[in-house]
């Protein structure tokens, strides 16, 4: 509706004459970037002019009129400048539409980082993945206009047929919605694209800083971009009193708990929107405001009912909502939409059904296919590779993978045995929904420890810089800083025997690529992924070696300072972040080079479609990596990690502390 | 063997019969508390740094919560191991053994020190397992 179709095309053209390679990188960076700039910022400029030009020429029109007398010429320059005024307001539309104060503070660029911690082709790669993100914003659309309007019968009332599709289409159609974030420029799938798995599309950045930048450049998160796939299957948020452990809940720090709506992963989709340094909204009803001038709002209506947007926005809610959280001139209110009780339960409601859309989106075949070579093995229609077969046994054996990444098979093989045992009656997650700390070291990349000074509005994402330790659990069972409430008190004095642990992932789609990009590792061609939280891994085979030998070849070092002599991530591995209840099932696996490889070959079978096509895997139009070796694979972006000073007491002072205490 | 096996089997399809999601039944099991744990290999020294070391031993599979802790009793005095380190591991519900490994942080250099091993469920129940007296010296 306010989306401007024509806005692509003209972007194509610009940024397919700027698209760098990411062999570039790193070249006098903030030179690139006020280039950069200026650029954009004289695009606005020339687009103004154009309709300020296109404005005098309707005048004149107008007066006038278009006379038999006139040359064919002037009809044709009129006929130009005609297009020419469609064009503009086709470019402008997404500007005017937010326009405000606040749209144009916030195109100010904040830049705290030092040269070299921004990607140089950042700007270009972030338009190529908007540009990717549209056309499966269309194909969604189309997918919706293609459905057969369902019918609500029965008791309880339910969408007969097509209500599955329904509620899919819509998590889909929301997925891709740009609107969804303060400057109209973030939709949900920017950071996760289907050809990544539902992870982080653009190679440079997982090569650099890590987090993607959100809505308000270049504010940016402190984590890699989860998979969404097979997020959904995550129960609830619970500690198992018998077991002693936690299990459940979304995010690396299980922080999306699914405590109200009974569902960690709808209640995933809640935060980005509302996160200041992803979509950016500083009050959850501007999910509900947006939604409501979407194209697709009467798909929303049919499924959650017609009354869903009958709520009075005060006048200021336009402006509150091209405002990123966090501002200074929000205050610290956590609704600044000054709403009525009944008005706010009802923006709550479309927020909950936001999430629960998104949640059906990703459940679905779309995007959690279960559709790879492991599953067509399972139901006995492919026959592993010799490697992959090893790898297999290796998963479950010697490399013991299997104690966390459960896949559902029967036995522990020998080196001579064969798998015939009967797949598992249930569809195996690669995951015990449990949380682990593997002791990775701190990466001193990411982009969370360089935003310490305000940005124009006043805020700063992480005012702690290097003080700053991601606890993960720990510090969310605290409701901690960078973290989110925690809505259980009773949990709170776990906090010690979890700090460090992250969500153990699922690991099916580990391995997925781009269809032209064959593979995550180098030489390839590859696609250059970032693996764990903090993305200090960037192949598969050094995620299988850190797991293999990250004991071993322990040293007393932060990343960027291993001793002369040795390699990073191959003989040499820095200190851990966290050194807290690190996980002593791996370590020091004792695999050979040979058995890594064979994991990984194993992994590489748990990427979906292999039996049909994974929808939207087509969309990727950026460069494929060649070159080098997978064990060193992103090692020329090493940087060495600055003295660190302790731990902060935001952080490791927040009771119950960690202990033993965190350097 | 069999009936670590069995046991995680029947919690799974009874959990697939309470729970709507096949997610919820592939929580990892409890399984199986074995009647003994022994230890069949160690403990001994993996690693040893002027500050820091890391015990391992074997065991049979203890059973009982999927999270388990190592946990090395340790000291200067080999009458007062009055110091704890422990770590956790993940018990492998096809695994007939289980392979412990403990980090010791903040050792003094050129030091002996002398421990005894255990292990734990997640909860801190023991499995009621105790090694001899042993001991290693930190290099300088």
């Amino acid at each position: 509706m306010d989306r401007p179709s024509g806005m692509g095309s003209a972007s194509v053209k610009r940024n397919s004459q700027e698209f760098h390679s990411v062999d570039q990188l790193f070249a006098v960076q903030r030179l690139e970037y006020r280039r950069d700039d200026r650029r954009f910022g004289g695009c606005e400029i020339r687009n103004r002019n154009l309709s300020i030009l296109a404005g005098s020429a309707r005048t004149t029109n107008s007066r006038k009129g278009i006379s038999m007398n006139r040359g064919m010429l002037t009809i044709i320059l009129s006929i130009f400048v005609l297009c020419t005024v469609v064009l503009c307001m086709m470019l402008a539309a997404r500007k005017v539409s937010g326009q405000s104060a606040h749209a144009q503070i916030s195109a100010q660029v904040y830049n705290p980082y030092p040269p070299g911690i921004l990607p140089s082709d950042l700007n270009p790669e972030i338009e190529r993945v908007r540009r990717e993100l549209r056309v499966l914003e269309g194909r969604a659309l189309a997918r919706w206009r293609a459905l057969k309007p369902p019918i609500l019968v029965g008791q309880p009332p339910t969408l007969q047929n097509t209500g599955t599709e329904a509620v899919e289409t819509l998590g889909e159609l929301m997925n891709y919605d740009e609107n969804i974030s303060t400057n109209r420029n973030r939709a949900c799938s920017f950071c996760h694209m289907p050809y990544a798995a539902f992870s982080g599309p653009i190679p440079s950045v997982n090569l650099t800083m890590i987090a993607y930048p959100g809505t308000f450049h270049f504010r940016a998160g402190k984590r890699t971009a989860q998979r969404y796939t097979y997020s959904p299957f995550f129960p609830v948020l619970q500690y198992n009193q018998v077991q002693g452990l936690f299990f459940g809940g979304n995010f690396f720090d299980s922080r999306s708990t699914g405590y109200l709506l009974r569902n960690a992963d709808a209640e995933q989709a809640q935060h980005p929107p509302v996160d200041t340094a992803e979509m950016g909204f500083p009050d959850t009803a501007c999910v509900a405001l947006r939604l409501s001038q979407a194209e697709y709002r009467p798909l929303f209506e049919q499924v959650w009912g017609k009354g869903s947007f009958d709520i009075k926005f005060p006048p200021e809610t336009q402006r509150i909502c091209d405002t990123p959280g966090g501002a200074a001139v929000l205050g610290r209110s956590a609704t600044p939409i000054p709403l009525t009780p009944e008005d706010r339960t009802r923006a709550n409601m479309v927020y909950d059904h936001w999430g629960q859309s998104i949640d059906a989106y990703e459940q679905s075949l779309q995007v959690s296919a279960f559709s790879s070579k492991f599953d067509a093995f399972l139901k006995g229609n492919y026959k592993l590779t010799a490697d992959e077969m090893a790898g297999l046994k290796l998963f479950d054996g010697k490399g013991n993978c299997n104690s966390c990444h459960l896949d559902g098979r029967g036995t522990t093989l020998k080196s001579d045995q064969a798998d015939t045992s009967t797949a598992a009656s249930v569809t195996p997650l690669f995951t015990c929904f449990g949380s682990a700390n593997e002791g990775l070291p701190l990466n001193p990349r990411d982009a969370i420890y360089y935003q310490t000074t305000p940005d124009s509005f006043g805020f700063a994402e992480n005012a702690l810089g290097f003080g700053y330790r991601d606890l993960g659990l720990g510090t969310f069972l605290r409701s901690g800083f960078g973290s989110a409430p925690s809505p259980n008190s009773t949990w709170t004095q776990f906090a010690p025997s979890t700090d460090g642990q992250m969500q153990v992932t699922s690991a099916r789609d580990v391995a997925m690529t781009p269809l032209q990009c064959p593979t995550t590792e180098a030489p390839g061609p590859y696609f250059q992924k970032e693996f764990f939280h903090n993305g200090y891994i960037k192949s598969l085979k050094q995620l299988v070696h850190f797991y293999n030998t990250r004991d071993k070849y322990k040293y007393n070092v932060t990343s960027g300072h291993c001793p002369a002599g040795t390699t990073e991530k191959v003989d040499c591995w820095p200190m851990p972040e966290v050194p807290n209840n690190i996980d002593m099932t791996t370590g020091n696996l004792g695999l050979t080079d040979k058995e890594e490889d064979q994991i990984v070959a194993f992994l590489q079978t748990l990427t979906d479609g292999y039996t049909r096509p994974y929808p939207n895997r087509d969309t990727f139009t950026g460069t494929c990596m060649t070159g080098g070796s997978a064990k060193t694979q992103g090692n020329e972006f090493l940087i060495p990690t600055p003295k660190l000073p302790p731990c902060a007491t935001a952080i490791c002072g927040t009771q119950p502390v960690p202990n033993p205490a965190i350097p | 063997m069999n009936g670590l096996l069995l046991k995680p089997a029947m919690v799974a399809t009874v959990g697939s019969l309470l729970h709507p999601t096949p997610a919820a039944s592939q929580v990892s099991p409890t399984t199986n508390k074995a009647t003994h744990v022994r230890i069949t290999q160690g403990p001994e020294v993996e690693r040893a740094d002027p500050d820091f070391a890391i015990i391992r031993w074997t065991s049979n599979n203890p059973g009982g919560s999927p999270e388990h802790y190592g946990v090395v009793h340790y000291g200067t005095d080999p009458t007062k191991l009055n110091q704890t380190a422990k770590s956790p591991i993940r018990l492998n519900a096809g695994h007939s053994y289980t392979v412990f490994r403990v980090r010791m942080d903040g050792l003094k250099p050129r030091t002996t020190y002398y421990y005894t091993v255990d292990s734990t469920e997640a909860n801190g129940k023991g499995d009621g397992v105790k090694s001899a007296v042993k001991h290693f010296t930190t290099p300088g």
